[in-house]
């Protein structure tokens, strides 16, 4: 029997794993739209989109709009590959219990 | 790690990266209440052109509808953020308008649009067009049907009578603006209410 894949932990928290599909789907993202999308609190959000970016799955600038500052928000290389990675993995563990 | 984790929670995590996914490509579906706007904006050019036979009924309409349709997505899209996807319906919508409308200000002015039957099949046909490409790329079959609508109104408005073919086209307005634009609205609100908290 082959060796079941590991989940990756940085990626597998509920609320950092639909970060970094939101992030997947659009080039770049304002913290307020991700905050209306997953509808976490302010502290949450901030927590587990530094948690992502210290692992180097997002990058961050922030700036001045209209001298309103944005925060801007986007999925890397690395990220992208980790998510990948993981839904890899997670469709290996379900084997055939997975109804796609 | 994942000797705690159960089959559920696995396939939770699965429909939790497709929801996801989906929800930061939806934003092409916000855009319902544009199709009601330019429906009535249709509607109201056809009234007032009928009523006092105004050269400028069309390109005065058509004007104050963009002006309406700039203000209010501009405060609707707000911090909604770019996609490929978005970028490439938005192109044909804008292209479409860039293309009708010094068209038909153009044929107006110089006299030149005097067949009400070719004005209004060059008017479906364009329409027609933009569906079935914005339809096709986002796979949204109520759309293509819209298309085919506006496809089938620019044949017929090319036969029959005057009133005959203003009917067929009063039709396809109606149903593809109107209540498209009204299914496009409802289902923007219903997915929004499906939205719940996702926690750490």
């Amino acid at each position: 029997m082959p060796d079941l894949p590991e989940l990756n932990p940085v990626v597998h928290g509920r609320l950092r794993l639909a970060l970094l599909s939101l992030l997947s789907g659009v080039e770049e993202a304002e913290f307020t739209w991700l905050r209306a999308k997953t509808v976490a609190t302010d502290g949450n959000l901030g927590a587990q989109l530094s948690k992502l970016e210290e692992a180097g799955y997002v990058a961050v600038e922030k700036k001045f709009v209209s001298r309103k500052p944005q925060t801007l928000y986007r999925i890397t290389e690395p990220g992208r590959q980790a998510l990948t990675e993981y839904v890899q993995a997670l469709k290996q563990l379900l084997g055939p219990a997975i109804d796609l | 790690m994942q000797d705690h984790i159960t089959e559920q929670e696995l396939k939770d995590r699965l429909s939790l990266i497709e929801r996801m996914i989906a929800e930061g490509r939806r934003n092409t579906e916000s855009w319902g209440w544009t199709f009601v706007l330019w429906g009535a904006a249709y509607c109201l050019a056809i009234a007032w052109s009928a009523w006092s036979h105004n050269p400028w009924a069309w390109p005065v309409t058509v004007l104050i509808a963009v002006i309406v349709t700039v203000v209010v997505a501009s405060s609707k899209v707000g911090n909604h953020p770019g996609t490929t996807l978005g970028r490439a319906i938005g192109s044909i919508w804008i292209a479409l308008g860039i293309s009708m409308f010094p068209l038909f200000l153009t044929l107006g002015l110089s006299g030149r649009l005097t067949d009400q039957h070719l004005f209004m099949a060059v008017i479906s046909a364009m329409l027609g067009m933009a569906n079935g490409a914005s339809a096709l790329i986002l796979r949204w079959k109520a759309q293509f049907a819209c298309a085919v609508v506006w496809w089938v109104a620019a044949v017929a408005t090319c036969f029959g009578t005057d009133a005959q073919s203003l009917i067929v086209f009063l039709v396809a307005i109606f149903l593809c603006q109107i209540v498209f634009g009204i299914y496009g609205v409802i289902a923007d609100a219903q997915e929004r209410k499906r939205c719940g908290p996702i926690h750490a």
